[in-house]
């Protein structure tokens, strides 16, 4: 093998080489990205063919394959419930927000840390901002209930301690797309900001430099160097985000708006609703038509949000 | 080309492999006939007992006391029938979920399953494949007693067509009807001197508590799944309604006593009755019965906060309250307080509607996926029949966990310690207990007991849908969305959480129910049910 390599670089450069010559030339690189090549072939690969559960009545004892074939009715469900539209909209509504504040802290935030002369402070800060990604959402939930809740709220203690009157979240869904927000930014924010951090760690120092000797102050350099060299992985970000836009976050909100029915209008999202409508008759086919269908429309947004983009700016697009 | 055939033929030996997964699961061997002298004990098996509850915390005291208890009874076991027994808890947190799912495993992990046609889904997972078909031969071979004990006619409300998958708890007398419980001293005390005997009696109570014993925690401290024994209380007490069990979670079709085979949703139907219970709900919410965010309230712990008086009210069935209102050690209000009693208004009593239990309340199942269902019938017959290991299943170790008084009554020893000691909520045995070889608790409270049982047996009727297992494949989606609808909007009313009028409400939530498809439900319902009971 080593010769044939030998002699394919050496000698024909403009010769197509063969498969298995290119798979031996990248051999280190292949092996680096082995581990993530079998954790998505035994985790999202291997399990494909499972799909067709959502096109059954599942009976434990026949297995997928061998249960009666139902066609589309398992999908019938989710468009019955005359809550398809409101479901979606709650689900992409928050996804949009989530994407877009959230990425706009993280750069935000990522430039302020970047800004930051003193490498303790800026220790410091990153991990208090990383902080809150580790704690699990069941936690979330009870903090959040014990922050805002009527009777014995840390908010209300403090709120009738000023003399002033209690506020009542828990029965007032207009307040929770705001506070939802804000919780998801919280957890999520100090994570984001590592991406980019780390994007504009790799710019090259020489460029910053140069502007500096040029006469560029802080701002402009933000405004003319970072932010230009973080576009691409802005973009990429995004259409990956995209790809769940009808993906809601179940922990979050089933933590923290759990079964209180009074906040549904604003707060229900697809997978909040199926969970607590299959819950009762353990139903597997149906909530896999659901994720099915999820899976799909996810699926075209990132088909049309990437030739789009490469429309306008092919190096941008993801493929 | 070479990469896309090979792709092909990949995904095309994964999908052949997965199928052969999926076929051979765990079919147990439902054949099984000749009699219990030739039966194969030789190889020593372990019979996993399926039960929701919590586990005792490992390593503490009370683990060992169960340990205890089981050692004695895997003695017996092993010796009759070379087996013995191992606990599988299912935890109370979302139990209903961790059930089905550990029943879907299919892996041979549980043996004997405890379960229940009314609030442990019987019925779908034995359609889903869940459980083993229990032979006549089977039976007679393995569980022989039980066989000869449960009558014909009530293996028949254990079939589903035409095979038995269910061995019911059929002879023993307990009562799970709903009620409120409270502390009949304190009614008296409000001016209701015979205690509480209608809806308004209990506001009455409710609003009294509240103002006069200002130190409770809570005059409720309900979390928010009461909700639907609350409005099914209601709607017992306020009509002859008879629900059908198992459909879905919420009590949302049933008949009438007077005409039992026409199906109704009283949801629908009923509404002045339902804004009445919105209006009245919303006096108690005002009131501040509750805690104000009780549909986020999950600790749940009420109970047990009755038991040693921090709050006045427990929603539950009458079971129940035969131990609150007795003075057993956990129930520390009658030590506090010797003026202290506990009464139950049922719901059901204005209307004289209450329903007998139905015998699938609690019955056993062998799992599909059990690698041993001969042995784990065999355990059961012994754990169900034979008077030992009935008592060390139920009570504990003689002289540890209980003991006979004089009169030949159940009691517990001097130095017994009901956090540590108590077996019965360990096992948590409520599929099979036998009254032929029950022992009475002379800790029981059985003058206010009885009496009430008198009572129940003056107006009750069994249950009339015993023989119905719906068929919901084609209409399941529609069930699914009834009852979210229901449950949305019954909680808002339940807890008196609502905007605008009680009118308002009940109407959006019929607007609700309607788009949602009940009406298709209830006519799909009655058209089963004029092939079942119109013959």
């Amino acid at each position: 093998m080593a010769r044939k390599e030998s002699v394919s670089t050496g000698n024909a450069p403009a010769k197509k080489k063969s498969i298995l010559q290119v798979l031996w030339r990248y051999r280190v690189l292949e092996l680096m990205c082995l581990p993530a090549v079998v954790f998505f072939f035994l985790f999202s690969y291997m399990p494909m063919p499972g799909i067709y559960v959502a096109f059954v009545k599942y009976n434990y004892r026949n297995g997928i394959f061998g249960s009666k074939f139902v066609g589309l009715q398992n999908f019938e469900f989710l468009a019955e419930s005359g809550k398809l539209f409101s479901l979606t909209r709650n689900t992409v509504l928050y996804n949009l927000a989530f994407i877009a504040l959230g990425n706009l802290l993280a750069v935000f935030v990522a430039i302020l840390l970047n800004e930051i002369r003193s490498k303790w402070f800026k220790k410091v800060s990153q991990t208090l901002m990383f902080l809150p990604y580790f704690i699990s959402q069941v936690l979330v939930g009870l903090l959040v209930y014990s922050l805002l809740n009527y009777d014995t709220g840390f908010v209300n203690e403090i709120l009738t301690g000023m003399g002033k009157a209690k506020w009542q979240p828990y029965s007032d869904p207009s307040v929770w797309p705001v506070l939802l927000v804000l919780i998801h930014l919280w957890q999520q924010t100090g994570y984001n900001s590592v991406v980019y951090f780390a994007a504009i760690c790799g710019i090259d120092a020489e460029i910053i430099e140069a502007a500096k000797v040029d006469g560029a102050n802080a701002f402009q350099r933000i405004r003319y160097i970072i932010l230009p060299s973080l576009r691409s992985t802005i973009v990429i970000l995004l259409l990956f985000a995209l790809g769940g836009i009808v993906r809601g976050n179940f922990g979050l909100f089933w933590n923290i708006i759990g079964s209180n029915s009074m906040l549904y209008d604003t707060t229900d999202i697809i997978e909040t609703f199926v969970y607590r409508a299959t819950m009762s008759d353990f139903n597997f086919s149906t909530a896999s038509a659901v994720g099915f269908y999820q899976s799909v429309v996810g699926f075209v947004i990132v088909m049309i949000a990437n030739y789009i983009i490469k429309k306008i700016e092919p190096d941008y697009s993801l493929f | 080309m070479k990469k896309k055939l090979l792709a092909a033929l990949l995904s095309l030996t994964m999908v052949a492999s997965l199928a052969a997964c999926g076929g051979n699961g765990g079919s147990g061997s439902a054949g099984g006939s000749g009699d219990a002298a030739s039966v194969d004990t030789k190889e020593h098996v372990v019979i996993n007992y399926m039960t929701t509850g919590d586990p005792p915390e490992a390593g503490s005291e009370k683990e060992q006391s169960l340990n205890d208890m089981l050692a004695k009874l895997n003695a017996i076991l092993t010796e009759k029938v070379n087996a013995e027994i191992k606990i599988y808890y299912i935890p109370w947190t979302d139990y209903l979920s961790n059930y089905n799912l550990t029943l879907a495993r299919m892996d041979g992990s549980v043996d004997l399953v405890g379960t229940a046609s009314d609030w442990l889904d019987a019925w779908p997972n034995a359609k889903n494949g869940a459980f083993l078909e229990l032979s006549e031969d089977m039976l007679k071979t393995y569980a022989p007693k039980t066989w000869a004990s449960v009558p014909a006619d009530h293996w028949e409300l254990c079939k589903y067509n035409g095979q038995i998958y269910l061995m019911p708890e059929d002879n023993y007398a307990q009562w799970t009807n709903h009620g409120w419980i409270y502390r009949l001293d304190w009614a008296k005390e409000a001016g209701l001197a015979n205690g509480v005997h209608s809806w308004e009696d209990m506001t009455t109570y409710v609003k009294w508590v509240k103002e006069n014993k200002t130190d409770l925690k809570y005059v409720w401290d309900s979390d928010g799944t009461q909700y639907s024994q609350m409005a099914n209380g209601w709607i017992v007490s306020h009509s002859d309604f008879v629900a059908i069990d198992g459909i879905c979670s919420g009590a949302l079709w049933g008949g009438k006593k007077s005409d039992l085979y026409t199906i109704y949703a009283p949801a629908m139907t009923d509404t002045d009755s339902l804004v009445a219970y919105a209006k009245m709900m919303k006096e108690w919410a005002e009131a501040g019965v509750w805690p104000t965010d009780v549909l986020n309230n999950t600790s749940g712990s009420n109970r047990d906060e009755f038991r040693v008086g921090q709050v006045a009210v427990e929603q539950h069935h009458t079971q129940t309250w035969t131990d609150l209102c007795s003075h057993t050690p956990a129930n520390t209000i009658y030590d506090t307080d010797p003026a202290a009693e506990t009464g139950i208004f049922y719901f059901g009593e204005e209307a004289k509607n209450v329903v007998a239990l139905s015998i699938t309340h609690g019955a056993m199942a062998v799992s599909a996926g059990s690698k041993n269902p001969e042995r784990a019938l065999m355990v059961y017959d012994l754990i169900r029949n034979d008077q030992d290991c009935y008592n060390l299943f139920n009570y504990g170790i003689e002289g540890v966990s209980w003991e006979k008084d004089a009169n030949g009554l159940r009691t517990t020893p001097a130095n017994y310690n009901s956090d540590t000691q108590n077996i019965n909520g360990m096992t948590n045995y409520w599929w099979g207990r036998n009254d032929d070889l029950e022992i009475k608790d002379a800790t029981r409270n059985w003058d206010a007991i009885d009496k009430l049982y008198a009572e129940y047996d003056k107006i009750k009727i069994d249950y009339p849908y015993g023989q119905f297992v719906p068929e919901v494949d084609d209409i399941q989606g529609k069930i699914d969305n009834c009852n979210e609808q229901y449950t949305n909007y019954m909680k808002q009313i339940s807890f008196g959480l609502y905007n605008g009028s009680a009118e308002d409400i009940v109407a959006e939530m019929q607007n609700a129910l309607k788009t949602a498809g009940i009406d298709d439900v209830t006519a799909a319902l009655q058209t089963q049910f004029d092939a079942l009971y119109k013959k």
